[in-house]
Parts: structure tokens; C-alpha cells; sequence
């Protein structure tokens, strides 16, 4: 009979361990342990990557190589991480203290993180870096109303509008005049929705392009010290009205208004809609999945309002402030987003360089090989010189799910476009002020 | 002799309860543990008493979320009940090739749901099959929007889910049906009793039991629905997250670099209640049933 208390004493014992292990850990996120041993560059290094594998191995293998042979004594271990599931590898590693020395991620990813003090700032540990690399992308690993800059710029996407000139040749456009401004996007995607023929104008990939629209619309899209959302403007609400008479026309496909970038690309792919506004990298993709399709592809540049800013899609690399081996961790990060390696990097997939000298190469202005490929590179490139990297950081997973399904409710017509962004506002300040 | 080997049993369970401490107990006294706290998924866990219960009491998207579950538990469950049992009582006979459709009805349960989402999404779709036949037919003259109002997406997942649940269950059914006495069948038939009598009078009674159970198990799967609602909205829940499911906004809500497993944990707490409160209820109203 004494057996049992025993038993349960030791089964609480192990529970109370765990417990306090797991619930009320304090979970810093590894700020504590600042890792630099010294300054010398060498030993292993992991370095983890953004769903780059198998496409982009070779390249990858090649710079790590490379910085291996340059620096004699240095190992680079390189893990690649698919975007689905992502957020919740990073969350663990952080808390376990076991981020990889250098880390890929885009801003929005790497928000939380840099404001709990997880990333080395290189405003500090490399001053002279920030100079070289594009203005916009370089700022967009701050945090709002804080100091300091946290990640190399990588590889960047620029949106062009990508559009069927077959299409627009059917609706009675001409196929040599891409949309430039939202006015005309519109415009082109009624004219070619209504061509009688079975095909449809545009897709909204709100997830995608929603809250970009609305920065390049020149919206303010949160306060200066990006503590809170500021979206529900009078411009905004027109914008939102708009999209609700796409939608509720059939300028739209039906489906489209859940549907996320993917099924804008299928549909773009199956022919079924005309005007694809997204990565010019996306030109690629179509050649291989649609070859009939991307003959007949031509592009534009990106989609802008007057006197609005133009868009830029940053990636990054980060080094925690947990690293054991900064220095490396640091050189290779410099070395890998170097001129020549980002632009070898941007030979291989329509992406562009973060560094203005590999910017200003003459590949990124030479079309005259005639493909829309170079074409939209020239397009692209020229947009990045002033570009801004327009989503606010805090625009993550929730505040997005909050925003989009406000919008979809008022494309549905079950709430007018104020309410629907007066409602997206006061959701999204009650997420991001907590 | 015997007073030395008492701890033997205890040795034989260590093993299982070692596995159930660890990935079952412990993580439930952790998350009632964590709903009282500000956890995040990246630090936090300050004791913030009944903060988060606050917070759910006061969100829309809770109680939206519980009235969904609890829709598809209304919904589901008695047809998760009746039609694998019409559909075991239509296989169990034994003539040529009946095999073959036992084995097409349980297909669905093997099949992923993710798969099987992403089929019904293709059907469902407004020029998807579904559609394109009800305009043939003449049912309707525009495309319904299954995917994109609220009530016919909440009504295609539970299709969905009753779909690929009746296989599961019909062979649940079909082993409860071969105890069903075959002597009063006959009895009842040489009495006069039509298929529909003897259905009702003698099969239905004799797998009471087992309809408890597929009761039972249908509500908790039920209650956790996610993957249907997940897949075939493309994420969204539908159009403003209305056709979102607890579990679906638990994810949501914990989720992330800027998941609040607090808050998380607390909703989940909630369904916890939500899921032992309803089968208490269940078993003792079907106890009461079986006791007349």
C-alpha cells in the first residue's frame, strides 16, 4: 500500500520537471549567450536556406566551395529549409538557443525575432557593409522605432506585369501597351473580362498583393513608430470599393476571392485569366509548365500610382547573436552576397542583386536578345534603383488572415469598404498592440 | 511471494506510461499550465491569471469558431451514425464481387486528406464537375459558389467529412452486424417481417452498442475538424475566416513567429471542455436510452 504514494510522489516529480521546463521556461530566444569566441576566421559554420533545394544546389555548393578555398580551416554545413513549415523550425531553433550562424529569411519572418535582440546588428559589427548594398533593401531588416539593421540584403524580386498579348489582341487592346497604372489595369481588365471570349481580366491574390496595392497607392499603411495601422483611409476605402465591383462583375474569377499566388499563377498557366502582375522569376515557371502560354507572354513594369513607390521583395541573411562563430558567420554571409556571387546568382533565375555594383552590370540592361526574359530583367532592374521594400514587417500570418478576410467580406458585399477596413484596422491594432 | 511481486505490474505498464507521460499527460497539464500564462513561441510565459480566458470570451472568432464545431458535431455525427450502418447492411451480403465495393467504400479513409481535399476543391469549384452536372440536369442556372459562401463551404467539408468517414465505419459496423443473430432474421421473416422491420426491430438493436460508439468516436473527430476546412478554402476559412473551425483558429492563433501559445492553449483548454462536456452528455443519454 505504501508502494502507490510513492509512485504518484515520483509521477508528480517528473511532471513538475516538465512543467517547468516546458510552460513557464523563460524562453529568450538565445539573446543571452553571445557566442563570438574570436575574431579569427575559421571552423564549421551552418548556414540554412529558404526552399533553394534542389533547383539552386549546384550554385549554392559552388559559393560555399568557393568561400571554403578562400578561407583555408572553414566548413560550411548547409541545411535547406521548405517555406511550408518554416516559422514553427525557426520558433524551435530560437528557443533552443540553436539557430543556424547564418540564417535566410525575409523580413517578415525575421521581425519578431530581430526585435527580441536575436540577430547581430550590422550597422555595429560591419559598418562599412551598408553603403554598398541598395538603399530600400538593406533598411528593410529594421525594426520600426529602433536602432540598428539586421540582415544582408540577398536576392531581390521585383513584380512586372506579366500579360497575354493573344488575349489582348482578342479583347481589342493593344498587345504593345501594358497597363502601367491601377486606372488602366482595371480599365485593361474589364475590356478583356467582357471580350465575350473565355478567358477573364485579372486575379487578386489579396494575400499577395493587397497590402502592396495599397502602400504603392501611396496609403499610410501604419504609424511612424509602426506600433499601429493606419490603413482605413479615404483612398483605401475607393480601392476596396473597386476591387468589389471586379469582383462582383466577373472581371474576377468566381473562386478567386479565397484563392491565394498560386492559383493566380495556374490560372494565368490554364489561360484563364490575362494579366499576371508578379516576380518577373514567374516568367520561368510559366515557360516550363506552359510553354504555349509564355510564347505569348510579354511584359510591363510594375503596376504604380502616381508618384507611389515601387516595390521590392527582399531576402535576407541573418546572424544570431548565438552564433559560436560570428566572424565566419559574418564573412561568409558577406561573401555570399557579394557582387560577383549575387550576380552569378541572378544569371541563373530572373532574381537581381541587393549590391548596387551588381546592379549596374550591363546584363541587367542589355535586351537585345529579344526575350521577354532580358526584357523584364531591364524592367525590373531599373524599378529596384528607388524601390522599397513596402510591406511593413508587422503584416505577418494573422494580421494578414485579419486584413484579407475584412477585404473579402466587402468584395462579397457583406460589409461596405468602410467598414470592412475599419474593422481590419481595429482587429489588426488589438493583434499587433498586445 | 505474492506481496514481493506487487511492483510487477507497474514494471509491465512503465513503458506505456513513460510514452503517455511524456507526449500525452505531460503536454496536457502543460498547456492548462501555459493557458494561464503570456507564452509566445518565442519566449514569454509570464503568469497572466485569467487573462487569455478574457480575451476568448470577448472574440468574435472563438464563439464564431465554436458554433461552427459545434454545427459540424449536429451535422456529421448522426449521419456518421446511419448511413455506414445502411452501407455495411448493403455489403455484408456474401455474393460474387462484393469485395471489390467493400474495398472501394473504404478507399477515402486511406486516401490523405490533403488529397482528397484538393479533389473535392477541383469538384466543387464553380466550373468544377459538381457544378457543370446541376446545370446539365437543370437544377440550377448560374454555378453555386461552394467555395466561397460561407454556409455551402461549411456544408461541402462536412460532406467531406462524412464521405471519407464511411468506410471507416462500416467496418466497424460489419464486425457488429456478424453477431447480429441470423436465427431471428429468420424467425423474424417467417413471421412476415419486410427487410424494413427486420431492420429496424432486430439489426438496429443488436448494434446499439457500436452505434454508441461510432457516436462517440465521430463527435471527437468532429470537434477536430481542420484539414477539410483548411484545404478546400485554401487556407482562409472562407471569405473573413467565417467557416473557421476551433482547431483551425487554435493554429492560427498559436502558430507562427508571433504565435501566442498562451492564448492558444487556452482555446484549446476550451475545446477540451467543449469535447468531455458533449460526451458526457452523449453516454449519458444513451445510457438512459438503453435503461427503457
Amino acid at each position: 500500500m505504501k508502494k502507490l504514494p510513492t509512485i504518484a510522489l515520483a509521477l508528480a516529480g517528473v511532471l513538475t520537471v516538465g512543467l517547468t521546463g516546458c510552460g513557464l521556461g523563460s524562453g529568450t530566444s538565445g539573446t543571452a549567450d553571445s557566442g563570438s569566441a574570436s575574431d579569427e576566421i575559421t571552423g564549421e559554420i551552418t548556414f540554412s536556406t529558404l526552399q533553394l533545394k534542389p533547383t539552386f544546389t549546384d550554385y549554392i555548393e559552388s559559393v560555399i566551395a568557393d568561400f571554403e578555398e578562400l578561407n583555408p580551416g572553414t566548413s560550411v554545413k548547409w541545411i535547406d529549409v521548405p517555406f511550408q513549415g518554416a516559422q514553427e523550425k525557426i520558433s524551435t531553433d530560437a528557443q533552443a538557443g540553436t539557430l543556424p550562424d547564418v540564417i535566410n529569411l525575409n523580413p517578415n519572418f525575421a521581425q519578431p525575432l530581430e526585435a527580441q535582440g536575436a540577430f547581430v546588428d550590422l550597422d555595429e559589427a560591419v559598418p562599412d557593409l551598408r553603403s554598398q548594398y541598395v538603399e530600400g533593401a538593406w533598411d528593410a531588416f529594421t525594426v520600426p522605432g529602433e536602432d540598428g539593421s539586421f540582415g544582408f540584403p540577398w536576392y531581390l524580386s521585383s513584380e512586372v506585369t506579366m500579360y497575354n498579348g493573344s488575349m489582348f489582341e482578342k479583347a481589342g487592346l493593344d498587345p504593345t501597351k501594358p497597363p502601367v497604372t491601377y486606372d488602366e489595369l482595371f480599365s485593361d481588365a474589364r475590356t478583356l473580362a467582357n471580350a465575350g471570349a473565355d478567358f477573364t481580366g485579372l486575379h487578386p491574390a489579396l494575400e499577395n498583393r493587397f497590402i502592396t496595392d495599397l502602400g504603392r497607392l501611396g496609403v499610410p499603411l501604419m504609424n511612424e513608430t509602426g506600433t499601429e495601422w493606419t490603413f482605413n483611409t479615404p483612398d483605401a476605402e475607393a480601392y476596396v470599393a473597386e476591387l468589389a465591383d471586379l469582383y462582383q462583375s466577373g472581371v474576377f474569377p468566381a473562386d478567386s476571392l479565397t484563392q491565394d499566388h498560386t492559383k493566380e499563377t495556374e490560372a494565368y498557366q490554364s489561360g484563364q485569366i490575362a494579366l499576371f502582375p508578379s516576380g518577373a522569376n514567374f516568367l520561368s515557371i510559366i515557360e516550363e509548365n506552359a510553354p504555349d502560354i509564355a510564347e505569348v507572354t510579354d511584359v510591363g513594369p510594375q503596376i504604380t500610382s502616381e508618384g507611389g513607390p515601387t516595390n521590392v521583395s527582399v531576402m535576407g541573411l541573418l546572424v544570431p547573436e548565438t552564433s559560436k562563430n560570428r566572424a565566419t558567420a559574418l564573412e561568409f554571409a558577406t561573401f555570399m552576397t557579394n557582387a560577383e556571387n549575387q550576380l552569378a546568382f541572378s544569371k541563373i533565375v530572373t532574381i537581381f542583386p541587393s549590391i548596387t555594383e551588381a546592379l549596374s552590370d550591363p546584363y541587367f540592361k542589355d535586351d537585345s536578345d529579344g526575350t521577354v526574359e532580358s526584357k523584364a530583367r531591364r524592367i525590373a532592374a531599373e524599378q529596384l534603383t528607388d524601390a522599397e521594400n513596402i510591406v511593413p514587417v508587422q503584416f505577418d500570418d494573422r494580421i494578414k488572415a485579419i486584413v484579407i478576410g475584412k477585404v473579402q467580406l466587402a468584395m462579397k458585399g457583406d460589409l461596405t469598404p468602410t467598414q470592412a477596413l475599419d474593422q481590419a484596422v481595429e482587429e489588426a491594432n488589438a493583434v499587433t498592440g498586445k | 511471494m505474492k506481496a514481493q511481486h506487487k511492483w510487477l505490474p507497474w514494471l509491465f505498464l512503465t513503458p506505456a506510461l513513460i510514452v503517455a507521460l511524456t507526449f500525452t499527460i505531460g503536454p496536457f497539464l502543460n498547456t492548462i499550465v501555459l493557458s494561464f500564462t503570456d507564452a509566445t513561441t518565442l519566449g514569454g510565459g509570464a503568469f497572466n491569471g485569467v487573462e487569455n480566458y478574457i480575451d476568448l470570451a470577448q472574440s468574435p472568432q472563438f464563439w464564431i469558431s465554436t458554433r461552427n464545431t459545434m454545427l459540424y458535431v449536429i451535422v456529421v455525427v448522426p449521419l456518421l451514425m446511419i448511413l455506414p450502418l445502411l452501407l455495411a447492411v448493403l455489403v455484408e451480403r456474401n455474393i460474387p464481387g462484393i469485395g471489390f465495393f467493400r474495398s472501394v467504400f473504404y478507399s477515402p479513409v486511406v486516401a490523405s486528406m490533403v488529397v482528397v481535399g484538393l479533389i473535392w476543391t477541383w469538384l466543387l469549384s464553380s466550373d468544377g464537375a459538381v457544378n457543370r452536372l446541376l446545370e446539365a440536369l437543370h437544377v440550377i442556372q448560374e454555378p453555386l459558389p461552394f467555395l466561397t459562401d460561407t454556409t455551402l463551404l461549411l456544408l461541402s467539408c462536412m460532406m467531406i467529412t462524412v464521405w471519407k468517414g464511411l468506410g471507416y465505419y462500416m467496418v466497424i459496423y460489419l464486425a457488429a452486424l456478424g453477431n447480429v443473430s441470423k436465427e431471428l432474421h429468420e424467425a423474424a421473416q417467417v413471421d412476415g417481417a419486410g427487410a424494413g422491420r427486420r431492420f429496424w426491430s432486430i439489426t438496429m438493436p443488436g448494434v446499439l452498442p457500436t452505434m454508441l460508439l461510432v457516436g462517440l468516436l465521430g463527435s471527437i473527430a468532429a470537434m477536430k475538424v481542420f484539414a477539410e476546412i483548411f484545404v478546400i478554402s485554401s487556407g482562409t476559412a472562407g471569405p473573413g475566416g467565417q467557416a473557421r473551425s476551433l482547431v483551425y483558429t487554435i493554429r492560427e492563433v498559436g502558430l507562427g513567429l508571433s504565435g501566442e501559445i498562451g492564448y492558444a492553449s487556452a482555446m484549446s483548454l476550451a475545446l477540451f471542455v467543449l469535447t468531455i462536456g458533449f460526451s458526457i452528455l452523449y453516454l449519458r443519454s444513451q445510457r438512459t436510452d438503453q435503461l427503457r
